[in-house]
């Protein structure tokens, strides 16, 4: 009886922590997402840097 | 995972910090000096020589270029990471008790104490990186006091135009870098003084430890607290572990165990907590009094503690470490 409680306490606490982790989860992939929009906004990625890069090059040519 | 043993201050330890690639180690002190070690064999690679009095807080930018230092001698210094020299110093009031870089190593931020009749003042500064270095503004580019609780603890916070504070009273609050205004604040973050702020990599979230015994993670948009870990001791120092979902805590000693300290080993520890969990996971002793500060290498293989005692101690993780999984097979993101 007593080993029978005690994996149901164990299964709960397992459930417990696997709804812990998939909420962390979840979170932090939205986080990283938002990290990713800002960057964009802030002109960080790639793709704008290479839009800019033809007017910079006309500047140092000047 | 047996330490390596970095005897080099004689005084206790206030911070220490690794640099990006995790290859060197800087530490401050109330002996005034400031040394790198290099983190691999724990050797003495030079010292920053200048302050008079206690250096209370260091932080070192991305490119292990410059230094910054602050200390009870009313200074705020900028070094030379690989000279050693001093390029640059800016003189306060009162001593400068927190310093730290902006993620794009271009500003510092700085909190200078309340007292004499000065108010504990907030300022943040532009970083001349052109040239040697030497040639920086006496000015800052703003400055604001907080009014209420004074804050102990600062960084620059998620988006660089707002400052992360920690403060006496246990709150955690953001202020607009150039207005100076508070923007959001968590009044009870903690009960008592925040003692220690560190930043995930990405900015995203922080911990605080507090001396009301607990540490807790915190969204930085939102200021929402994500979790708590509650020990029996005043915490001095938390920090988060990149790779793995531990974050380290360390501070005094059990009231309990006082008593039972032997000469040969000491017994001040630094905990490891499943940071998502909540759930204590191990601890590491070896300091002789409490531990001061904690530090974690960004390519997550090792970490540093610094005490009371006067000695830092880093710590390699051996391979156990990255292979236990202590809680079953759950992956848990970064």
């Amino acid at each position: 009886e007593d080993a029978a409680e005690e994996s149901n306490v164990s299964a709960e606490l397992i459930a417990h922590r696997k709804r812990l982790v998939d909420e962390w989860n979840a979170w932090r992939l939205r986080c990283k997402e938002e990290v990713a929009e800002e960057a964009r906004k802030r002109g960080k990625k790639v793709e704008s840097v290479q839009e800019k890069a033809p007017q910079e090059e006309k500047e140092e040519i000047e | 995972m047996r330490p390596i043993l970095l005897q080099g201050h004689e005084r206790s330890l206030t911070q220490i910090k690794f640099n990006r690639e995790g290859d060197l180690l800087f530490s401050c002190s109330k002996d005034s000096l400031i040394n790198v070690w290099y983190t691999d064999n724990g050797e003495r690679l030079g010292t920053y020589d200048g302050h008079n009095g206690a250096v209370w807080t260091i932080d070192v930018d991305s490119q292990s270029r410059f230094l910054i230092s602050g200390s009870a001698d009313n200074t705020m210094r900028l070094w030379s990471v690989a000279t050693g020299k001093c390029l640059f110093f800016w003189e306060f009031p009162t001593a400068v008790k927190r310093v730290a870089f902006s993620e794009d190593d271009d500003q510092v931020v700085c909190i200078t104490e309340q007292r004499m009749g000065h108010q504990g003042a907030v300022r943040i500064f532009n970083i001349n990186r052109d040239g040697d270095g030497t040639q920086q503004s006496q000015e800052p580019v703003s400055m604001f006091n907080p009014i209420g609780s004074k804050a102990v603890v600062c960084a620059f916070a998620h988006r660089p135009d707002l400052i992360l504070t920690g403060h006496e009273s246990g709150k955690v609050a953001l202020f607009d870098a150039k207005s100076g205004e508070e923007v959001m604040s968590n009044e009870h973050a903690h009960r008592d003084v925040v003692t220690d702020l560190q930043l995930s990599p990405d900015r995203t979230y922080f911990i605080t430890s507090s001396k009301d015994k607990s540490a807790r993670l915190h969204e930085t948009r939102t200021l929402m607290v994500l979790k708590t870990y509650v020990t029996e001791t005043p915490l001095n120092s938390a920090a988060i572990a990149p790779l793995k979902p531990y974050v380290l805590l360390g501070g005094g000693q059990d009231a309990m165990s006082v008593t039972t300290t032997s000469l040969r080993q000491g017994k001040f520890e630094t905990r490891f907590w499943h940071k998502v969990l909540e759930e204590e996971v191990g601890r590491v002793k070896g300091h002789f009094g409490p531990v001061n500060t904690i530090a974690v290498s960004p390519k997550g293989d090792c970490y540093a503690s610094g005490g009371e005692d006067g000695f830092v101690r880093v710590h390699h993780f051996d391979e156990s470490y990255f292979r236990a999984k202590p809680y079953g097979d759950l992956e848990i993101e970064d």
